[in-house]
């Protein structure tokens, strides 16, 4: 499926929405062509990556935006996580040793794992932008 | 403890809660029970941990049952599958704590 523009959710930092963006996510996924199990690791990605901005960013604080943008194009799907806080270090960005058994430092590699392109941008008027780039298969398109 | 619905950043806090303070008490065996459990994410594995480390200094076991296929391969994407100790129901668990 491709859309002629993007799909945006502006939604609160605020956990309790998340259950509807992973929904949302979910939907989105499967009409842009990717499979159950790219899809299932997609809806994580994302449920990663505002956690991320509404604890990095926001400090745990309900009341910040985040703008999730989804664009569907002929072989991949975009999404952008936009955050308003602000802003850090992408470099600081890293999750933790597989070998460390300890809470946390997981995200990260869950939105990896998800997809083919990963890059944080910082933004001029402040907060950041999390752009992933996740390509469709033919074998899922057919 | 049987848990339902998802496992995330919102509902995480409170299952820690409930789930931590019981390493306090006379118990040889926790078990917690997953199967009306349809999403984890990091914030849900991180409570699992962080009971894991309980448990090896209280030296009360933990067990994680009845985890859906969906739920197992998020662990697994942790690489955390093999380090837990996970049974396809918590019946299983509990029959063979009485056969001992």
């Amino acid at each position: 499926m491709q859309l002629s523009g993007p799909v945006i959710l502006d939604v609160p930092s605020d956990p309790a929405v998340m259950s509807a963006v992973r929904g949302f996510t979910d939907k989105i996924s499967r009409a842009a062509g990717l499979g159950a199990e790219e899809t299932d690791k997609l809806v994580l990605a994302v449920d990663e990556a505002c956690t991320n901005v509404i604890r990095h960013a926001y400090g745990n604080r309900p009341d910040g935006r985040i703008r999730i943008s989804f664009t569907a194009k002929e072989d991949r799907l975009e999404i952008a996580i936009r955050d308003f806080g602000p802003g850090a270090d992408p470099a600081t960005f890293r999750g933790r040793d597989f070998s460390e058994v300890r809470p946390g430092g997981l995200g990260m590699h869950f939105i990896k794992s998800a997809v083919d392109v990963m890059e944080y941008q910082s933004q001029p008027g402040g907060g950041m932008v999390l752009k992933m780039v996740k390509f469709i298969s033919e074998q899922e398109t057919s | 403890m049987s848990l339902g619905g998802d496992l995330d950043m919102s509902t995480s806090p409170q299952v820690r809660k409930v789930l931590l303070p019981i390493f306090r008490k006379n118990v040889s065996h926790i078990i917690v029970d997953l199967k009306d459990v349809p999403y984890i994410d990091s914030s849900g594995i991180a409570t699992f941990v962080e009971s894991l480390q309980l448990s090896r200094k209280t030296q009360i076991r933990f067990s994680l049952a009845g985890a859906c296929p969906k739920v197992e391969s998020i662990f697994d994407l942790a690489h955390l599958k093999t380090i837990f100790e996970m049974a396809p129901d918590a019946g299983e668990l509990i029959g063979g704590e009485q056969s001992r």
